[in-house]
């Protein structure tokens, strides 16, 4: 197992050196940098050609590519352009904000997906089963920013219930108690528009994998030697049918941490998201490729930790 | 079985399009009984338009419409008694004079840090750090005269030897932000620049209150440009200075100390800028104690409104908003022209766009009117000269305003030497008379401009193509002069000299050519009295309009919608809310 885990993660090093070309030649094909981005109406000539020296645009792009490698093996992923600061401490601000709504979006799709996926199963073809799918369709299939907004107008405008958007109240200085309740009153309708969203897909996968497992033969013989229903469903069942889930769980791990670009824009959430779109647009390349790198290092990782969980759960599979 | 499992689902999802449609009828019905109820405040309203701006009286699409009904103000807003919300776009935490570079980040700069001079409303300048300035006879130096008595927040003293010290930093050969002294031309700059001197040997520190600065070269704008210097601690931004590394400013972008109205307290990215009034401040301490600049998204923006969570922010301006923003009654409006223009860019390289005839002839053959209506309403007007209606240098005499007129523009044409074909388009030289168009994607003028364009063209026997890309891929054609026509807007400084339109100006992508105007221009840099200045601006400006450099589009609105219950919040095109910010009071 040890010897499968340090084989796969050497197997990284070449992926990543690939993403790192991929992405760095894409970049640099794209028309336009920085300074045409910003587009100053009142910059000199000379002083764009200073500024493209002094931030090494003016270079041939594989120079470039080296150069910001290396910086890269020594940690270094430069600094952001638009921010003025190292792309790491940018991603720091950003990127656990984006976190703590996607945390518990997952948590809370994860447990409505299992229920959901469990009964629409074991009752296939009820009234339950249709409305669940109806449900869930629709949520799927609603356009993010429309829900949205239908919540701000509802719950915020008309009920009052929450805040518009953002993160905290402006002004607020109580305790950090307090802080927390109002950042937690924030973030429950960015939360529940992100879970609406993922939940359907989840309860389709739990749905159809439940119903394989329900019809074998050993689910069968546990109904047979006369355990209880509930036992039959949520242990017997349950656990082999959350098998495909490992790997499923192993896919979130970088969209936990890649922001909602749609969803934070709606609810003016400081996600880094939008910080990652900005960038693309005002060609601030160190942190646009800093942030990619990130996000494809996560994906790798979550593929490794996704086979090998799946290892552990599963006999069947495991690797000698 | 699954036959009747979709006949269902297609039955639930038809009552649930029912059901919506129904509520779509109540909310629509239920604006207009708000409307009423407002009916009658706007008569009132209407005479207060009229009564108030006089100055741009006849125009429903610009100038200060105040609060109707300031009793509609939401509990949230009135229980912020001693702080004040704007809302804008998230500045990003670029709190240093030197490095800022968006609006955003400005206003807080602005907020914390002074200079000599301070914007007016009509982008001239008048002394704010700056006791007296005084100019040699031959405009080659400058003394600036500090007032006495000032401190930072962090309580060293201003003197003049910070302004020395920003002048080495603005030099310095691994300076990156946006600022450019070096185009003043301040003697010793450039080998400073260069590394060749330790000192900038134009700048003499004559005691703590008194500097004077030699420039090799002077023009209209060299006093303005030497007097926007922000003040900053030395104590602070220079310790640690070497001349070719300034990598320690990065740690006090987010930790800003100046001696402006406002200190910052707390800055959360993408969130909140929290500023304090700065109890000591030499104008007298703001009246407002708190201000917080929060985050907001045009999505958002009159939601936050209504619900009383900001005070003041910047709306896109058309008829939707402006008519929401009215409606909700408590929040007055200042809608003033944006400070710039769309145009549509020729590229004057290319041989049929190089007879006067046939841009003309594209100008006059151009339904702007239409366009701009379309995109704008009222907010926004057809523009002949590329200068703002606001500012001083703007003219309108002999000013040629090309009305459309399809038949001047076909007769254009023919003069030009290009005759219909058989095909209908026109031709010369055996060449077709066809455009290509570089539009930008999901731009709304682009929207409404390529079908009347289209239209419009096609009558005159011109081919009109389109393409759409990215607006930054148009940039790159745009500097390597591989493009024909293209959509885009310049924004516009306070000051008239430009080198947009010059003979190989820097910023001149369009290979445009006029000695006429070059020379105007010229003398309008070169004068330093103001009413020989607007004569050599109107000389230039009538010399473009005669010769149709671009085909110039509009000038839109830009609008800031303010609380009513905040007054002496002074904004106009050229100057930010943040410049007066401490005159600004929440009466309640």
């Amino acid at each position: 197992m040890k010897q499968y885990i340090i084989r796969r993660l050497l197997q990284i090093i070449p992926t990543l050196i690939g993403i790192s070309i991929i992405i760095f030649a894409i970049s640099s094909l794209v028309p336009g940098d920085y300074i045409t981005a910003v587009d100053n109406p009142t910059m000199t000539a000379e002083k764009a050609a200073q500024l493209r020296e002094i931030y090494g645009l003016d270079k041939p792009p594989v120079e470039r590519y080296f150069t910001w490698v290396g910086n890269m093996l020594k940690g270094n992923l430069g600094d952001s352009l638009v921010h003025k600061q190292p792309v790491t401490t940018v991603m720091n601000n950003y990127v656990w904000n984006s976190f703590f709504i996607a945390i518990f979006a997952l948590i809370f799709s994860w447990i409505i997906a299992t229920f959901a996926g469990v009964f629409s199963a074991k009752f296939q073809y009820s009234l339950f089963d249709k409305i669940v799918t109806l449900v869930i369709f629709l949520c799927m299939s609603l356009p993010s920013f429309f829900i949205g907004l239908l919540f701000i107008k509802f719950f915020a405008l008309d009920l009052g219930w929450f805040p518009v958007g953002s993160m905290k109240t402006s002004g607020l200085n109580g305790s950090t108690w307090d802080q927390l309740v109002d950042i937690a009153w924030h973030m429950v309708m960015p939360v529940t528009v992100l879970t609406m969203l993922s939940t359907g897909g989840l309860t389709r996968y739990f749905r159809t994998s439940m119903l394989e497992v329900i019809r074998q033969d050993y689910i069968r013989t546990a109904r047979a030697k006369g355990l209880k229903e509930r036992t039959v469903i949520f242990k017997h069942a349950l656990r082999n049918a959350m098998l495909p889930a490992i790997t499923l769980m192993g896919f979130e791990l970088p969209s936990l941490f890649g922001g909602a670009i749609i969803m934070e824009k709606i609810f003016i959430w400081p996600g880094v998201g939008q910080v990652y779109l900005e960038s693309i647009n005002m060609r601030d390349y160190p942190f646009m490729l800093g942030f990619t790198v990130f996000i494809s290092v996560l994906t790798l990782l979550g593929n490794l930790l996704s086979d090998v969980l799946y290892g552990a759960a599963d006999p069947r599979i495991r690797l000698k | 079985m699954k036959k009747r499992m979709s006949l269902l689902l297609a039955l639930m999802l038809l009552t649930i399009t029912v059901l919506a449609a129904c509520g779509g009828g109540k909310t629509a019905e239920q604006p207009p009984s708000q409307g009423e109820q407002q009916e009658t405040p706007p008569a009132e309203g209407n005479g207060e338009e009229t009564k108030e701006p006089p100055a741009e009286g006849e125009d429903a699409g610009q100038g200060y419409f105040k609060a109707e009904d300031p009793s509609a103000n939401p509990k949230a807003a009135l229980n912020r008694k001693d702080t004040l919300v704007v809302g804008m776009t998230a500045p990003k935490g670029v709190f240093n004079p030197f490095y800022m570079q968006t609006a955003y980040d400005r206003y807080v700069v602005d907020a914390i840090f002074d200079q000599f001079f301070a914007l007016n409303g009509d982008g001239t300048y008048s002394n704010r750090l700056a006791e007296s300035v005084e100019v040699s006879e031959d405009k080659l130096k400058y003394t600036f005269k500090l007032k006495p008595g000032v401190t930072y927040s962090n309580g060293d003293p201003v003197t003049v030897k910070d302004y020395a010290f920003a002048m080495k930093v603005y030099h310095d050969k691994s300076y990156d932000g946006q600022s450019d002294l070096l185009s003043v031309h301040i003697k010793g700059g450039k080998e400073y620049n260069e590394g060749k001197a330790d000192d900038i040997s134009g700048i003499k520190v004559i005691d703590d209150n008194t500097i004077e600065i030699e420039v090799t070269e002077a023009n209209a704008m060299t006093k303005d440009n030497l007097g926007t210097v922000y003040f900053a601690p030395e104590s602070v931004y220079g310790k640690g200075y070497k001349q070719g590394n300034l990598e320690y400013m990065k740690d006090l972008h987010a930790k800003p100390v100046g001696s402006g109205q406002y200190v910052l307290k707390n800055f959360s990215p993408g969130q909140e800028v929290v500023l304090e009034a700065n109890p000591n401040y030499f104008l007298g301490v703001p009246k407002i104690k708190n201000v917080i600049y929060k985050t907001t998204t045009d999505e958002t923006k009159l939601a936050m409104f209504q619900s009383g969570e900001i005070d003041m922010d910047m709306v896109t301006v058309n008829e939707d908003n402006v008519e929401a923003l009215k409606e909700m009654g408590f929040l007055d409006i200042n809608i003033f022209p944006t400070n710039g223009y769309g145009y549509v860019a020729l590229n004057h390289k290319d041989p049929k766009f190089q007879d006067v005839k046939v841009r003309q002839a594209l100008l006059y053959g151009l339904n702007r009117a239409e366009i701009v209506e379309i995109i704008y309403g009222p907010y926004a007007n057809v523009i002949n000269v590329p200068q703002s209606s606001e500012s001083w240098a703007y003219t309108n005499e002999g000013i040629e305003p090309y009305e459309f007129d399809i038949e001047k523009a076909k007769q254009l044409l023919d003069e030009a030497g290009w005759v219909p074909g058989a095909d209908g388009i026109r031709e010369k030289d055996g060449k077709k008379l066809d455009i290509h168009f570089s539009a930008t994607a999901d731009n709304p003028v682009i929207d409404a401009l390529i079908p009347i364009m289209t239209q419009n063209y096609q009558e005159l026997g011109i081919k009109l193509t389109t393409e759409t890309l990215d607006f930054n891929a148009i940039m790159d054609k745009k500097d390597k002069g591989e493009f024909e026509m293209f959509f885009a807007a310049w924004g516009l400084t306070p000051d008239p000299d430009s080198t947009v339109y010059i003979t190989d100006g820097q910023q001149n992508d369009i290979g445009f050519s006029s000695p006429e105007y070059d020379a105007a221009m010229k003398k309008g840099l070169n004068a330093f009295d103001l009413e020989e200045r607007k004569a050599a601006y109107a000389e230039a400006y009538q010399a473009l309009n005669k010769n149709v450099p671009d085909l110039p589009i509009y000038q839109r609105r830009d609008a800031w919608t303010i609380n009513s219950r905040l007054s002496g919040v002074d904004i106009t095109p050229y100057k930010n809310f943040a410049v007066d910010l401490y005159k600004a009071e929440i009466q309640q």
